[in-house]
């Protein structure tokens, strides 16, 4: 006897507003899998075109909060290329900066949130009061714990001095050995072992077929971060900079989880090297630069995978057409593939191990 | 009497995560002291008594908010998380946008902020538990309430409430045309401007303060925006700039800012350079020193 189960679209073990019908056999092994989408569209690729290239600046952080310096970092990359303005390094290096941040607080709020659907509540709550770190940070260098508002045309709207660059070796001092042990903890977990490792399996084929993107396919042995594949900004120009990411060949909700670990780790090393050297010179090259007509794509490496942003300008203030392709878009076909075969009760978990955004994927 | 226990119930209704992912980190960090209210976080909105609604209600979640509005038991609280909850704020253009919430079911707390801060979460979901309590009672929403969490100490960096030195602006409309959520407008008035700042529309971007090329509107670390909801409308920063009488031609005009003239003209004293004379004035005079 086969069952129909649904799951949302309000649901408080889940983040974002997602909607599933599923088919399970008696067993509780998911036979069938509907995923209906679209209760966090709100237009925005229409937005886009209604507002000036600088309020897009601040629209393409909402897009999503946890990429939120992402998309703004992408969209004036694409701005860029078509204006052919190059950015000052110390503006790429504050970029960067920002950038690493953003991925560390954004893994950690997935692990956090990963322990709570494996009912590991002190795990839950230690990975969270790390997360603090990142916050507070934020907050004192950028003025808001979640967006954080960093990239204008041509560079950003920040700058660091010693007393800043203090703060921030300071506050990644002190997180990092917590994130070890965190680590660690994890590692030597026998319920949150016993309910991540082996499910939600993304095969290696599969992963490569499905294209996905960011920690699913170096969970799955598929490296392909955009930061060393076609790096950009500061990546590319001190390729030192590029991470040396971890893969797993496992494939499974466990591999995933010690990927963004190994990602973290990588972030605070990157930011370190950044602060140690930060070139001088300006932020910025001009507060409102000219945009001529034109057309770009670029592509970068948020917290989730590769990013990419079209734009098309025709020499007005507002773009005439800007839109972009998200990690998530990618990843959540490889859902059906993880999901398909286990168990109901480990739905909520497989899906918060793509890490999903659904408001960057319905925008 | 029965001591009543807020029943928690989060819906996001398309937010960007912002504010979802801090209600979490309110939630479940000690340091902001939720726990300190009671609240129990349920599983099922039937058994919820305080919903925390995130997002600006997206076209595809309305009828959805609807269907889970009418299993609640009354009486039950409503508090709004975020600007979008207040006013849809950046989004409110938007065809897919159906909101703001309190078109559709009654909002006894907004939360402005974009996200707020935990803090301001906290202190929204304290004035909820305080409303909850009244309406249980058989009373209805209170018109004030005094402030119950008291530790409001931001970083001096933290963009909070936008402000402005009325004596800096010039109406230069810079900020209006920067400001992604439509939070600024500035209006001609017989004798110079009214310069408004919508704080419940606002999402705390600080693009105002960075393009204003006076400095006159800056941020503040003031994030005091957990209020009843009969705050909504009145939670605006009012400034009126106004134009000077020229002493030569008793034309009105609007005098330089003193925070460019600062810029421009570093070794004088600005005070001095600035006299009241309007600019075709001070051009007829100008020219008769040189040339009559
Ligand atoms: S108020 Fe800001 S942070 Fe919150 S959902 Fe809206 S855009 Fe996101
Ligand atoms: S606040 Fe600044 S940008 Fe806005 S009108 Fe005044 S001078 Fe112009
Ligand atoms: S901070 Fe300034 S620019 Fe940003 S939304 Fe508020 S008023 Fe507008």
């Amino acid at each position: 006897m086969s069952e129909k189960i649904t799951i949302g679209p309000f649901n408080p073990e889940l983040e974002e507003s997602v909607y599933f019908k599923l088919v399970v056999d008696e067993n509780r092994v998911v036979e069938e899998v509907e995923l209906i989408n679209g209760f966090i569209h709100r237009g925005m690729e229409s937005l886009a075109t209604k507002k000036n290239f600088m309020q897009n600046l601040i629209l393409t952080e909402r897009v999503c909060s946890l990429c939120s310096n992402n998309h703004p970092f992408t969209y004036s990359l694409a701005v860029e290329k078509i204006a052919g303005v190059e950015v000052p390094l110390r503006g790429e290096a504050l970029r960067v900066i920002a950038d690493e941040v953003k991925r560390v607080a954004s893994d950690l709020f997935n692990l956090s949130m990963l322990t709570h659907l494996a009912h590991r509540h002190d795990l839950m709550k230690e990975t969270l009061e790390i997360r603090e770190y990142m916050q507070d940070l934020k907050e004192t260098i950028w003025g808001n714990r979640m967006d954080m508002s960093v990239n204008i045309l041509t560079g950003t709207k920040y700058n660091l001095n010693d007393e800043k660059v203090t703060f921030i070796l300071k506050t990644l001092n002190e997180a990092e050995p917590r994130i070890k042990a965190l680590q660690k903890a994890y590692q030597n977990d026998a319920v949150f072992k016993d309910k991540t490792v082996g499910v939600g399996i993304l095969p290696y084929e599969d992963a490569l077929e499905i294209g996905v993107t960011g920690p699913v396919a170096r969970g799955s042995g598929v490296n392909n971060d955009v930061r060393v594949k076609a790096p950009y900004s500061l990546y590319a120009l001190r390729p030192s900079l590029q991470p040396k990411v971890t893969t797993y060949e496992e494939g499974d909700v466990y591999a995933r989880a010690m990927v963004r670990f190994g990602d973290i780790i990588e972030a605070i090393r990157i930011i370190r090297d950044v602060v140690a050297d930060l070139p001088e010179g300006d932020t910025y090259l001009e507060k409102r630069p000219h945009i001529p007509a034109g057309e770009a794509v670029v592509r970068t490496e948020a917290p989730r995978g590769e990013l990419i942003y079209y734009l098309k300008t025709d020499g007005s203030q507002k773009p005439v057409r800007m839109r972009w392709k998200v990690p998530t878009y990618s990843n959540w076909e490889a859902l059906k593939v993880m999901i398909k075969g286990d168990k109901v009760d480990n739905v909520t978990m497989i899906l918060n191990s793509i890490d999903p955004c659904i408001s960057c994927t319905e925008r | 009497m029965s001591e009543i226990i807020p029943k928690v119930f989060r819906i996001n209704t398309g937010s960007c995560n912002g504010c979802d992912v801090e209600f979490v980190a309110t939630a479940f960090v000690d340091k902001f002291h939720i726990e300190s209210l009671g609240v129990e976080l349920v599983e099922d909105v039937k058994d919820s008594n305080l919903l925390v609604i995130t997002g600006p209600l997206t076209a595809k979640s309305e009828p959805f908010l609807k269907k889970y509005l009418n299993q609640m038991k009354k009486p039950f609280v409503v508090v709004g998380v975020g600007t979008c909850s207040v006013s849809c704020g950046i989004f409110r253009d938007s065809y897919a946008i159906n909101g703001p919430l309190d078109k559709f079911v009654e909002v006894d707390v907004n939360v402005a902020g974009c996200p707020p801060r935990p803090q301001s979460i906290a202190e929204g979901i304290a004035k909820g538990v305080k409303v909850l309590n009244q309406k249980m009672h058989g009373e209805v929403t209170p018109k004030k309430i005094d402030t119950i969490f008291q530790d409001f100490s931001a970083p001096q960096t933290f963009r909070g409430k936008m402000a402005l030195h009325e004596g800096m602006c010039t109406g230069c409309r810079t900020c209006e045309t920067v400001c992604p959520s439509t939070a600024i407008k500035i209006s001609k008035t017989d004798d110079g401007f009214t310069h408004n700042i919508w704080h419940n529309s606002c999402c705390y971007c600080g693009n105002c303060a960075y393009f204003c090329p006076t400095g006159a509107i800056h941020s503040t670390n003031n994030f005091d925006t957990a209020k009843l909801s009969n705050h909504k409308y009145t939670d605006i920063n009012i400034a009126h700039i106004e134009y000077e009488t020229c002493t030569k031609c008793q034309e009105k005009f609007m005098p330089p800012s003193r925070g460019l003239l600062g810029k421009a003209y570093v070794h004088d004293d600005v005070n001095k350079l600035n006299a009241k004379i309007c600019p075709s004035c001070r051009k007829e005079a100008n020219f008769k020193r040189m040339y009559a």
